[in-house]
């Protein structure tokens, strides 16, 4: 057995020299990383677009995807590299929010016709669309064949579709994005699961009104727990469709077919989580060990008035150990999952093993170092406000399916019962 | 390099092999009857499993064993876990032979190492006291020298196999000070010596654990593993060293729990359907991963970082929290979904609750590794 974490080979190494000479000419000046997602400015929005743009006419936005339709056509070694000296600089590929990409690239390419495939990727692949993905609606979250937002043939115009309808709880920094991943309902009489179809649509659509959600939560925990949060989704929107006319050409897969096309993304998304070798949504390039738990253990060994609080209070070594642990464990499950020892439900088993390590891991810091955690001020919040978002990001469990849902998965996963 | 979690192809055929001598010699209905035993073996399984070199298997061939890997010893332990096979395994091949190997002279490990391989010496460590510590200071016992040697007083107690033993190896102060791990020393005891009386301690959750008198044995000078006072520093690197071998077994016991209860969950029927399609009892299944996961993987991280001489000090203490938790509560999960048949003493499903409860301090339990975890994490 070997445990060692993966070097890069030599030639490797040598690509990403090229790799970061390419960055230091086309990174934009004067980009700066919050830690919490909601404070990200327009402005600097916008320098990540900009600096999604530049890196897609490069075709690294997307290493591996298919030359042809925008991507690198690189493999997963030189994939690795580009996105490793990226994520040094404190960015994700892309730099942005993009579930709507994560999901619609693949499913397009397994579901897409020939011409759709060459219309409809490169906005995405090569030019840095925003792309949302627009599945949950207010009757319809855990429950996601159970969508209300209509999309009809035209009753004239034949090849269009009309939409109505509301999604919730989409989105990201910041609106409006280029392109929706959509989710819909195609026929009113056919049976559940049948009666779905799924577009990769303009987002710019008339009828489409955008409306930012108040939410305290920065984005998933596996989003702010790295090194930077551009994983994090930061805001999170409504998004309702009033006749809004789609036309068919945008249809991925047949018309009631949305059904599998989504379960094909949700494929996708598992396979990325068992490949990387990590819970979904953890900031490549982080840390071993999550970010959070290790800036933690490092202040109770380095900062002098933690170490005096855990001296007079030994009672709370036992939340230093606890996080230690539970820390390990997901770093161990990561490893298991990288060794592709994760059998049916590894990544999803640690999916959800992060998600409820995270209510733990931050319920324990909070013993330690009270409310410091609960405060971002620059005089008094510690490292930067980490331990105030993690506090928030920590009950965002509901994006990639909840505790509950996932532990449903497994069950189906692993056969029980059946 | 990458990381591969794979088994070496030498490993994979010692846990076939290991697995195959369950199914077909120690079968369910022994491993009952064993769990009866004072010494939880009989003679033909001793002389079968030393035939393999399994008594044998951490001891270099110089000293008459096939000199494996401690990874190549979890993956045995491992399967035999699955059983969980009784019996003095542990105690002589693994931990016997560590304290040998780490505080013995060349003349003791050559007089000694030979016989335990071919199953002629059965070791055990004999640390533990009535006031139940694995620290130092719970080494009390007194060694009081004289002009032949040394004679041992006091009472050592809940140690494993004591029984099966022909030799303990016990633990007892020959000095006190002001620090309490110097002035240990390791004595090699002849189990039939005068004075020293064996009880088997009741209580079915006891399973072999046992009440070792020791009144007035006289010992040689010959009998001491190792340096006078000095004998600490090697009994804590033969625990530290065995206690991942301890924990793989532990990890058979997870997994043939989660296995047969999933498939329990496929084929008892209640209210029409397989029990495994309520959620309840998925949830139950379902967390017997995160325990058997964290077990498997924080053991075998440890023994990686051991047989490559990497500092293995946290990862020995995470594996043996870790582990100690998961067997107990994976046991508790497995006997909840199985219910009323669980509670069946014939049902192996108790067999693990007895070896789960049995193991869960030996060597340490969680909130000794916990607090020592502390330590090196605030140091």
């Amino acid at each position: 057995m070997d445990f060692s974490p993966p070097e890069f080979t030599k030639e490797q190494e040598e690509f990403a020299k090229e790799v970061n000479a390419w960055l230091d000419e086309n990174m934009p000046e004067g980009m700066t990383f919050p830690r919490d997602p909601l404070k990200v400015s327009h402005e600097q929005f916008e320098k990540r677009r900009e600096f999604a743009r530049r890196i897609g006419r490069k075709g690294w936005l997307y290493p591996s995807h298919p030359r042809k339709y925008g991507g690198g056509g690189l493999d997963a070694a030189h994939s690795a590299v580009i996105m490793r000296e990226v994520a040094k600089r404190g960015l994700g590929l892309p730099p942005f929010h993009a579930a709507g990409a994560a999901y619609g690239v693949p499913v397009t390419l397994a579901f897409g016709t020939e011409e759709q495939k060459r219309s409809l990727l490169p906005p995405i692949l090569r030019d840095g669309a925003v792309t949302w993905e627009l599945f949950t609606e207010p009757e319809a979250g855990s429950d996601e064949a159970n969508q209300q937002t209509n999309a009809l043939r035209h009753t004239r115009d034949k090849d269009y579709f009309i939409v109505n309808g509301t999604k919730i709880f989409v989105g990201g920094l910041y609106s409006p994005p280029d392109i929706f991943l959509l989710l819909t309902r195609s026929d009113l009489e056919a049976p559940r699961h049948e009666n779905l179809a799924m577009f990769l649509a303009p987002a710019n659509l008339p009828g489409v009104e955008i409306i930012p959600l108040d939410l305290f939560v920065p984005g998933p925990f596996g989003g702010v727990s790295g090194q930077s949060t551009v994983g994090a989704d930061g805001i999170k929107y409504q998004v309702n469709f009033d006749d809004v006319r789609i036309h068919e050409s945008y249809l991925i897969g047949g018309e009631r077919d949305g059904w599998k096309v989504a379960n094909a993304a949700l494929e996708v998304e598992h396979a990325v989580r068992q490949d990387r070798g990590e819970p979904r949504g953890a900031f490549v390039g982080a840390s071993p060990r999550n970010f959070i738990a290790q800036r933690f253990l490092e202040r109770c060994k380095n900062d002098p008035n933690i170490v005096k609080r855990l001296k007079e209070n030994p009672q709370l070594v036992d939340s230093v150990v606890n996080v230690y642990i539970g820390a390990e464990k997901e770093r161990l499950y990561s490893i298991r999952n990288a060794g592709r020892k994760g059998g049916v439900y590894g990544g999803t088993q640690a999916q959800l093993y992060s998600k409820v390590f995270a209510l733990t891991l931050l319920h324990e810091i909070a013993k330690v170092l009270g409310p410091y955690t609960l405060t971002s001020d620059d005089e008094w919040g510690l490292d930067d406000s980490l331990f105030e978002v993690g506090q928030r990001g920590a009950l965002c469990l509901a994006p990639m399916g909840t505790p509950e849902i996932t532990k449903i998965v497994i069950a189906r996963l692993l056969s029980i019962g059946r | 390099m990458a990381i591969d979690l794979n088994l070496s192809e030498s490993e994979e055929m010692l846990r076939k092999g290991a697995l195959d001598f369950l199914r077909r010699d120690a079968p369910n209905k022994v491993i009952q009857v064993l769990q009866g035993t004072d010494t939880g073996y009989t003679e033909d399984l001793w002389r079968k499993t030393a035939g393999m070199g399994w008594l044998g298997i951490i001891i270099p061939e110089q000293y008459g064993g096939t000199g494996n890997s401690l990874t190549s010893a979890g993956v045995l332990f491992e399967a035999l876990g699955t059983g969980p096979l009784p019996g003095p395994y542990f105690s002589s091949g693994i931990l016997g032979s560590l304290l040998v190997l780490e505080a013995g002279n060349e003349k003791q490990k050559k007089s000694v190492l030979p016989d335990v391989a071919e199953g002629k010496k059965i070791l055990t460590l004999a640390l533990t006291e009535p006031e139940y510590s694995w620290e130092p200071r719970g080494i009390q016992l007194s060694a009081e020298k004289n002009k032949d040697g040394f004679v041992l007083n006091g009472i050592k107690l809940f140690v494993m196999d004591a029984q099966a033993a022909t030799h303990l190896i016990v633990a007892a102060r020959t000095a006190k000070g002001t620090d309490p791990a110097k002035g240990i020393s390791l004595f090699l005891v002849d189990r039939k010596s005068e004075g020293v009386s064996v009880r088997r301690l009741p209580g079915f959750l006891a399973d072999s654990t046992f009440e070792v008198k020791l009144d007035s044995v006289k010992v040689p000078r010959s009998a001491v593993l190792g340096d006078i006072d000095g004998g600490w520093p090697a009994l804590k690197q033969s625990i530290d060293k065995a206690i991942p071998v301890l924990c793989a077994y532990k990890v058979g016991g997870c997994q043939a729990l989660f296995d047969m209860t999933l498939q329990y969950s496929r084929t008892r029927i209640q209210f029409g359907m397989p029990i495994g399609r309520f959620q309840r009892v998925q949830d139950m299944i379902i967390e017997m991963i995160d325990h058997l996961d964290a077990a498997r993987w924080s053991t075998y991280e440890a023994l990686w970082k051991l047989d490559t001489q990497r500092p293995a000090a946290e990862s020995i203490h995470l594996a043996k929290t870790i582990s100690s938790e998961a067997y107990w509560e994976v046991c508790n999960l497995a006997i909840r979904v199985f219910s009323g048949i669980g509670y069946s003493v014939d049902h192996p499903a108790s067999f693990h609750l007895r070896a789960s409860r049995r193991l869960y301090s030996y060597l340490g339990e969680p909130s000794y590794h916990r607090q020592q975890l502390g330590q090196l994490l605030m140091a």
